[in-house]
């Protein structure tokens, strides 16, 4: 069976919570259903992709960016994601830099280390 | 009334496709932080974009708007196919209810044909 982009699904305990806290308690979701949404969550990466891909080679870049997949949202109909997207971009930028300082911390600690180890 | 949910048995039922079958490796969260912030694995997300023959090239933070646009895409999908439920009387979401949805919606004609 040839592999197409689409069967790339993401795993579906995953899809599966995010449903169950989208709804109301004590609603249910049949298997079908859910494989539907797990495909076109799927789908819509790759509409996504494509689109912000656009943006990026309009932009004469290779590299897609966090603003192209912006763009793409606004370009999508999906403007109401822009806001949400824009507050989890700044937030995964300060994770980011938090993990890139303290894994520098890390590397000073353990330079001072082998100085003490080298004079001692 | 018709049947709402077969469940004979199969509560439980791992599809072929749903995940071990693409990737080699698991999708294991790398940090406890970063699965707050996206549920998704961005390495399958990752894989997704990488499956276009366009794209060259993706950043990590556009790779992660991307997981993150797919999940608030996830949860407004099923509550618009929630609404239709509600108007059946129903509790569980059935596919033709995603149906109805994506041709309700604009947004969401890009999924028209594309998930038989």
């Amino acid at each position: 069976m040839a592999e197409r982009p689409e069967d790339l699904n993401l795993p579906n305990a995953v899809i599966t919570r995010i449903i169950k806290e989208a709804l109301p308690d004590g609603v249910n979701i049949s298997k079908e259903a859910r494989s539907a949404i797990s495909r076109a969550a799927s789908v819509f990466v790759l509409y996504a992709t494509s689109c912000a891909n656009n943006f990026a080679m309009k932009g004469k870049r290779k590299t897609l960016n966090a603003s192209d997949v912006l763009s793409a949202m606004e370009e999508l109909e999906f403007q109401r994601f822009v806001t949400p997207l824009k507050e989890a971009l700044e937030a995964y930028r300060r994770e980011q830099k938090g993990k890139k300082e303290a894994s520098e911390q890390k590397k000073k600690d353990k330079d001072k280390k082998t100085d003490s180890e080298e004079q001692g | 009334m018709a049947a709402v949910v077969p469940g004979s048995g199969a509560s439980r039922e791992e599809e072929g496709t749903g995940g071990d079958a693409a990737t080699p490796q698991p999708p294991a969260p790398t940090s406890a932080p970063g699965a707050r912030l996206s549920r998704l694995p961005l390495a399958r997300v990752k894989a997704l974009v990488k499956a276009d023959p366009d794209v060259t090239l993706a950043g990590q933070e556009a790779i992660f708007i991307l997981a993150r646009a797919a999940e608030l895409f996830v949860e407004t999908i099923a509550k618009d196919a929630y609404c239709c439920a509600q108007q059946g009387k129903r509790k569980t979401l059935q596919r033709r209810d995603l149906d109805n949805a994506i041709e309700a919606v604009d947004e969401f004609a890009f999924l028209e044909g594309t998930l038989d």
